[in-house]
């Protein structure tokens, strides 16, 4: 039993939230999808630290799905606020633009107050689960990158002997 | 299907969903100068993953394209890299490249991103396409490699340390 792999969950959860806070705050997501494979590599990390036994790619590749599925939901929350800011910005600026047209559009104010730049559930879902997949491949990159980076390495017969000499010359 | 042949169908789907991820991109600038509403799907899609500022992207049929111009560069090297695996790697070898390559690849875009993020400089679009084409390059290399690997070795047994 005792050589089975480390759970996965708090690594994905730690590092998916991180990715997912990120990539979602207005001026520190300049970084595309960058923050989502460092997010992925972090729960690699997690991982290979608490792992007693060597891990290979595929485990990387399944925590970095996990994680990026994990930053998707993150990031969605916290663009719900943003979706409000955005919508009273967008209002301002074209009710400040509506005074020097000459000519707006038939209908727009109807069309902001209706919400137009909002996001109806059913879109937001829709994003959520295609972000949710896109992140979730930009995880599985993350995660393998991160274990070929982290994993500890098995010991091969002739190093470990050599470990061994160095040990007893230290002694 | 056998091993062999799953390998192969996985390479032939990467490839597939690398050409067709590109194909969107180009798309949807095409879409909205013909005033086509899909384009807002697409470029909504991409948003998540880039910032999609007009001034740091490449303009098609006079409309930027769905991605900024590193983005677009990382997956056009992710593109050729995904072609030249079979031929520099094949297809069952699930080794990952070593620290260091992957080190030298990254350092051109690790220190553009930071210099442009922290405003020492601003990168013009064709240098940012090609520092991010770079890195774009060995991620492949990872990528296939790794779910080659979940594919083969799958519930396999550990190994565990001392």
């Amino acid at each position: 039993m005792d050589n089975q792999k480390p759970s996965m969950l708090a690594p994905a959860l730690i590092g998916g939230v991180v990715a997912g806070i990120l990539s979602g705050v207005p001026l520190l997501n300049c970084l595309c999808c960058l923050w989502i494979i460092g997010g992925t590599m972090l729960s690699a990390y997690l991982l290979s630290k608490n792992s007693s036994v060597a891990l290979s790619s595929g485990d990387g590749a399944i925590v970095g799905v996990f994680a990026g599925i994990v930053a998707a939901v993150v990031q969605a929350i916290i663009n719900i606020p943003l979706y409000a800011l955005n919508r009273e910005f967008i209002y301002k600026f074209v009710e400040k633009f509506s005074e020097y047209a000459e000519e707006m559009p038939s209908g727009w104010e109807s069309w902001l107050e209706k919400g137009g730049v909002g996001v109806s559930p059913v879109a937001f879902m829709l994003n959520l689960v295609i972000s949710a997949v896109i992140f979730a491949a930009l995880g599985a990159l993350g995660g393998i990158i991160g274990i070929s980076l982290f994993r500890k390495k098995t010991p091969s017969p002739v190093q470990g002997e050599k470990d061994v000499s160095q040990d007893a010359s230290d002694r | 299907m056998n091993k062999k042949h799953k390998v192969y169908f996985l390479y032939v789907l990467i490839l597939t969903g690398v050409i067709a991820w590109l194909g969107v991109i180009f798309l949807a600038p095409y879409l909205k100068s013909q005033s086509l509403s899909l384009n807002i799907f697409i470029y909504s899609v991409f948003s998540p993953i880039c910032h999609q500022t007009p001034s740091r992207s490449f303009f098609f049929y006079g409309q930027p394209l769905a991605v900024c111009g590193r983005c677009l560069g990382i997956y056009s090297g992710f593109f050729l890299g995904t072609l030249l695996y079979p031929f520099l790697k094949g297809f069952s070898n699930t080794d990952l490249p070593k620290t260091r390559i992957f080190v030298i690849f990254s350092i051109p875009i690790v220190i553009d991103t930071m210099g442009n993020f922290l405003h020492l400089w601003l990168t013009p679009n064709v240098p940012r396409f090609f520092i991010g084409f770079l890195w774009g390059l060995i991620l492949p290399f990872y990528f296939i490699a790794g779910i080659t690997d979940l594919l083969l070795n799958a519930g396999q047994p550990k190994e565990k340390f001392d």
